[in-house]
């Protein structure tokens, strides 16, 4: 089936569009945004810096209409970006204006978890937004720098597929039921003889102190440290509270990173449930959320026997943790 | 509560800030103590002083400690400037606590450590009308 390029949504509309060098990029976004800017759409760009300031030149005094986030920035760890495009949806809910976003979570320099997880990211967009108000998100996918599978898995991702000038539902598409099924995608083993830790309500503590003595050691900073023990802690929490009162703990360096991985018996299967923004209402959980908005990545999976969560620290400090109190914050990146 | 089946191994046996906890004991008469938490009371400004760690252990016991300290008139106030460690768990409780409140009450929040006050307004707790995180006088580790 072939739809016209840009056409107004009746629902969600999840578009991904591939590109092959900077000028196919430009040619596959700015008519985008210019249709957005004629329809006085609202339009959020969530892209790196670079293609921000290119974008920019190209659109001129147009870019004033248009939102600008960095990817960079939003989407460091891919958990947080559903929730960003929660909060631009929320934000123009009111004013009954049409919406439309460009988001490109995945790039070459992505780490093999992080291209992971933001696979996992793009299916779940489907979720978090199918059946909502319409609006079109379109997703840049570079073709000369990612691999062969990555274009296959983002046809299965996206509804529709915008390649070259022609649109066209993707035939590989998996629909928004199967977006959100069970995430089990394997994990891979830490170094051979990690050490594996046993630890209930009564032993949290003790659980503490020990990641912070690993962290430490490993020459992690003070505040890194207490950023990371304190999602431990919580994602420890509910194996005690949800995960038949006990969970397991291992934790390794690998790379620059720090890795801790719990598992217990705890089986959830809300698919969204690590990245839905919690509301004032005390009784909201809220662990699995505050992990994301301290941790560069957080790898949740569902498994028959139980939940696995496995948090990552990185020793550098990337574009670090976005206090949001503010939903508008993005309007805050948005040109002059 | 014993630790699961077959860990590889045990935690080794920690100090809990014991010299602290003794000192906040030794101020008067605990609201609440257990073996990594003391909670007492505090006169000027009225209210009460948590030393130690809170978390899903003893967050209930926090939760009970607030809900009967409580003077009736007044802002009720925490010093938090010796608390080491509070989860969600107790942010929780506090918050329960000062949503409790009526007739335009607030409770006040001193020596918030900074990652603590990074907590609240991570998970969406610091816009409560009735809570309010003081800077007054704030002591840091």
């Amino acid at each position: 089936m072939t739809a016209s390029a840009h056409s107004l949504p009746r629902k969600f509309r999840h578009q991904a569009v591939f590109y092959s060098g900077l000028a196919e990029f430009i040619n596959g976004t700015v008519p985008f945004i210019r249709q957005g800017i004629a329809a006085a759409e609202a339009v959020l760009v969530v892209e790196s810096a670079h293609k921000i300031d290119m974008l920019r030149t190209v659109l001129g005094q147009a870019a004033g209409s248009v939102m600008f986030a960095d990817m960079a920035e939003v989407g460091a760890n891919p958990a947080r970006i559903i929730p960003a495009w929660q909060d631009f949806v929320r934000e123009h809910e009111q004013s009954g204006r049409g919406l439309r976003g460009i988001g490109e979570p995945i790039w070459k320099g992505r780490t093999p978890d992080e291209l992971v997880e933001c696979q996992r990211h793009e299916s779940l967009l489907n979720v978090a937004f199918g059946h909502g108000r319409p609006w079109t998100l379109l997703c840049p996918y570079d073709v000369d720098n990612l691999p062969a599978e990555v274009i296959v898995e983002a046809r299965r991702s996206h509804e529709f597929v915008l390649d070259g000038m022609s649109c066209s539902q993707s035939e590989l598409y998996r629909g928004i039921e199967a977006s959100a099924s069970r995430f089990d995608a394997p994990l891979p083993e830490p170094p051979p003889g990690v050490r594996q830790v046993a630890f209930d309500a009564e032993s949290l503590l003790a659980l503490r102190r020990h990641v912070v003595r690993f962290a430490t050691g490993c020459g992690f900073s003070a505040e890194r440290t207490i950023r990371f023990v304190t999602a431990v802690n919580e994602v420890a929490s509910n194996s005690v509270l949800h995960g038949a009162g006990r969970g397991r703990l291992r934790m390794w360096r690998g790379g620059l990173s720090l890795l801790c991985e719990i598992t217990d018996a705890g089986v959830f299967e809300k698919s969204l449930a690590d990245r839905t923004r919690p509301s004032a209402a005390a009784r909201d959980p809220r662990g699995l959320w505050l992990a994301n908005q301290l941790c560069d990545l957080v790898q949740v999976r569902m498994l028959p026997t139980g939940t696995v969560v496995r948090l990552h620290l990185y020793q550098d400090a990337r574009p670090q943790l976005h206090v949001v109190e503010d939903p508008r914050h993005l309007e805050g990146a948005s040109a002059a | 509560m014993g630790v699961a089946d077959q860990p590889d191994s045990q935690w080794p046996a920690e100090g809990f800030d014991i010299e602290d906890l003794a000192g906040a004991r030794a101020a008067g008469r605990p609201v609440y103590a257990d073996r990594h938490l003391v909670i007492t009371r505090t006169q000027h400004p009225r209210g009460l002083r948590f030393a130690g760690e809170i978390d899903v252990a003893n967050s209930e016991a926090v939760g009970a400690s607030l809900a009967f300290a409580f003077p009736e008139f007044g802002d009720p106030h925490l010093d938090l400037s010796r608390l080491s460690f509070c989860d969600i768990s107790g942010i929780r409780a506090i918050v329960e606590a000062a949503g409790a409140l009526v007739h335009a009450r607030r409770l006040l929040l001193h020596g918030l450590p900074a990652q603590l006050e990074t907590v609240i307004k991570v998970t969406g707790w610091s816009e409560m009308p009735s809570l309010e995180l003081c800077h007054c006088g704030e002591q840091q580790p």
